[in-house]
């Protein structure tokens, strides 16, 4: 595997999203290939900035019980 | 899904209210599957619109549409996915119709936002010297935000909302290998941005080294 290849899968490798035969060949590059595998750690590190940092909000209570309100009143008109 | 149901009898006025059982049994499912992905769809309509009050119509729009379909969802896949296509949809047709500007973003209110929930949310509780570790909720946000739509789009549904590549490609009508492509560019641009942020504290990247 060269770079190029690696450098496709590299998404997918972050997202466990690689079938067995592609994780085998991502890894042997990495292991071989200081860039992609420090580009690797990078964009590890970029997924979980992104898990920790943005924040969820709840949504209000005034939307949940709006919602919980719609779904039986539709059910009674018609 | 446009022929009515032949199952549904037109219930007599005098027995309103009273529900029939599969109406009952309908509107418990809906709450187990789809009213548990409340905050989740919230929080996708708020990224989308960058609008508090946008934000809650469209989460109303979108389970009332959800409640009305219901039926043509299919049972086992999941439903969070389904969710939030209707609500990509809504938003589309929505902003479409109105011609409303997207992406019009309100960054005032959404400072407020996090203002308002900054104490709540100390999480990382170990000191790390990484400067990731220093970069505020806002910034990630700013950054996110400052990405192409495309990109922002897949990398929200992928880290944030934890979709597989195939649910992505789904959502977003693009092939899975648009998906990783997307993702990896997508993700590229963002730790520019964030080593922007990074080097205006004065820590020193890697790339620096
Ligand atoms: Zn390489």
């Amino acid at each position: 595997m060269n770079c190029q290849k690696a450098q496709v899968l590299m998404s997918a490798a972050v997202d466990c999203e690689l079938t067995v035969k592609e994780e085998e060949g991502f890894l042997l590059h990495l292991s071989e290939c200081k860039e992609c595998k420090d580009e690797f750690e990078d964009a590890k590190k970029t997924k979980m900035i992104i898990k920790e940092k943005i924040v969820q909000f709840k949504a209000p209570q005034s939307l949940f019980n709006s919602i919980m309100e719609l779904t039986s009143a539709s059910s009674v008109e018609r | 899904m446009d022929n009515p149901d032949p199952t549904r009898k037109v219930t007599p006025k005098t027995k309103k209210e009273s529900l029939s059982k599969e109406e009952r049994q309908k509107q418990l499912e809906f709450q187990k599957e789809a009213v548990v992905h409340l905050n989740s769809l919230y929080n996708y309509a708020l990224h989308l619109t960058m609008n508090p009050s946008d934000a809650e119509d469209l989460v109303q729009e979108t389970y009332l549409k959800a409640y009305r379909f219901f039926n043509s969802f299919e049972r086992g896949t999941n439903c969070k996915a389904w969710l939030f296509k209707i609500l990509k949809n809504n938003y589309i047709n929505r902003f479409r119709k109105n011609s409303k500007e997207p992406g019009k973003v309100d960054y005032d209110l959404i400072k407020d936002f996090y203002h308002s929930i900054k104490d709540v949310q100390n999480d990382t509780s170990e000191a790390e010297s990484d400067y990731f570790h220093s970069l505020l909720h806002e910034e990630v946000h700013q950054a996110l935000h400052s990405l192409p739509e495309e990109f922002r789009e897949v990398i929200q549904l992928c880290d944030i909302d934890g979709f597989t590549y195939e649910e992505i490609a789904n959502m977003v009508e693009s092939p899975i290998g648009t998906v990783r492509s997307r993702l990896y560019r997508g993700r590229k641009l963002l730790r520019e941005q964030l080593e922007g942020y990074a080097k205006k504290y004065g820590f020193n990247t890697d790339k620096d080294q």
